[in-house]
């Protein structure tokens, strides 16, 4: 018994460490991308810009009806094949964007569909254009609706990036199933990097509630 | 020579034709009152005025520009839109902004008044229906008539050449009904020019100098206030006076 508190107190650390400069790096930055792919598309398929509005369900029935552990393999391990090498966490960091964006591409139409159409209507009686109103009116509203989803979201993709152990980027998991191996406390490391995950995740809820919060719901309580 | 002309405007939805070729001059200062019974294409007709929705054919003549309702170009509705106002049933306020937000918008993006400037404007256009004290409170924290008197302030701040009124009261109860009419009879006499689908009489028979009677999707009968509620010349007319008054 010994053994296993030590090796959860050593390996502690190290998981910690590996958490906090490959997990929630490769998180944020993907997600980041993620929205900005995800704006794009949901605002091309409100605005029903022929041809792209195509190339946009497209994308999203593809991305959306693969696994995101294969798609991992396709650029990874498939694209060297066909003599293009991607580096590992900038693959994950490809993946994990483009497979995100195609979601919260739904997630932001659904919320840029319910916003009344009254209010665009009411911009353009004030004399504005199609930019304007978007941009003061339509997105703060769609924002503050698809907020709680965008975060459930966030919160899978903290989980989604332990996959990229697959390729070899050595974030949290990656790291945890080397210890594993090397230690044999399997049951110790997994549980461990479980609560870790756990712990990031739980922060992310509490963020989300704070947010909504501060966002407010325009003067509602 | 009048502000706005309209001749012949048609729109069908689905086939169905909700109006048959309409046409009607609004002169400077006038009050209009469009009245009929529902169904008769009122709001359809005001929404075309206005380009929520797009006539399929008719003219308009707009401040000495004449416009053909088939070819009109984004770009020539936008600059119309610019020297228009417009009140909506169920008000429409932006949800996201308070109240002298609501106002200023139209003034800051599409018109690039510097801020302190619109929001002076703001403030005296709220001050004007009596809302000044509610600046900073969000639409949700409104009654309906204190919303619906804000989205009159939002159509005065731009200086609009004409403001349409789309049912502005139908969505009240009677009590806040009085204080939105209240401004818009201070509009009135302020000598806005206003053309109004209503389906309250006393406006019409009071405020308005011209009232416009339709029905099934063309006019069926326009005069002054007097002629109109005293003397109908249409059977349609005094069938429609009847139930308004049964109705009471």
């Amino acid at each position: 018994m010994q053994n296993v508190w030590k090796v959860i107190a050593d390996s502690f650390p190290v998981l910690m460490y590996r958490g906090l400069t490959m997990t929630i790096p490769l998180t944020l930055i993907s997600f980041a991308i993620a929205l900005v792919i995800a704006i794009i598309v949901a605002l091309v398929q409100f605005s029903k810009i022929p041809v792209l509005r195509e190339i946009c369900r497209f994308y999203i029935w593809v991305i959306r009806g693969t696994p995101l552990l294969v798609q991992l393999y396709v650029i990874f391990f498939g694209l060297p094949s066909v003599g293009v090498n991607v580096e590992a966490f900038p693959a994950a960091v490809l993946v994990f964007s483009i497979n995100e964006g195609a979601y919260a591409a739904e997630t932001i139409r659904g919320a840029l569909e319910s916003v009344p159409a009254g209010q665009m209507e009411a911009g353009r009686c004030v004399g504005m254009n199609y930019g304007q109103i978007m941009w003061h009116v339509i997105m703060p509203q769609t924002f503050r609706t698809a907020f709680p989803a965008l975060g459930n979201e966030l919160i899978s993709m903290v989980k989604d990036t332990s996959l990229a152990a697959n390729i070899t980027v050595t974030e949290m998991f990656f790291q945890a199933q080397r210890i594993a191996g090397r230690t044999y406390q399997t049951m110790a490391l997994y549980l461990e990097v479980a609560v870790i995950y756990l712990l990031f995740s739980t922060l992310i809820s509490l963020l989300q509630r704070f947010g909504e919060k501060k966002l407010g719901a325009y003067g509602r309580q | 020579m009048s502000l706005l002309s309209i001749k012949n405007i048609q729109k069908s939805f689905d086939g169905v034709e909700v109006l048959k070729g309409i046409s009607f001059d609004v002169n400077k200062g006038d009050v209009v009152s469009i009245l009929g019974p529902s169904g008769s294409g009122k709001t359809t007709l005001l929404r075309c005025i206005n380009f929520l929705e797009n006539a399929d054919s008719g003219q308009m003549v707009f401040d000495k520009a004449e416009y053909d309702l088939k070819e009109i170009s984004k770009k020539q509705i936008l600059s119309i839109q610019k020297k228009t106002g417009f009140v909506f049933q169920n008000y429409n306020l932006f949800r996201n902004k308070n109240v002298l937000d609501n106002v200023t918008l139209g003034l800051t993006s599409a018109r690039k008044v510097p801020r302190d400037a619109a929001d002076r404007k703001a403030m005296d256009m709220l001050d004007r229906v009596g809302m000044a004290d509610y600046a900073k409170q969000y639409p949700s924290q409104l009654s309906g008539g204190q919303q619906q008197r804000v989205a009159i302030a939002r159509a005065l701040a731009t200086d609009p050449e004409i403001i349409y009124f789309d049912e502005p009261t139908s969505a009240l109860d009677p009590q806040l009904t009085g204080e939105v009419l209240t401004v818009m009879r201070q509009l009135a006499s302020d000598g806005m020019t206003m053309l109004v689908v209503t389906h309250e009489m006393s406006f019409a028979r009071d405020v308005s100098n011209r009232v416009i009677f339709m029905d099934k999707g063309v006019v069926a009968e326009s005069g002054t206030p007097e002629e109109f509620f005293n003397n109908p010349k249409e059977e349609r007319t005094r069938e429609f006076l009847r139930m308004e008054e049964n109705a009471r």
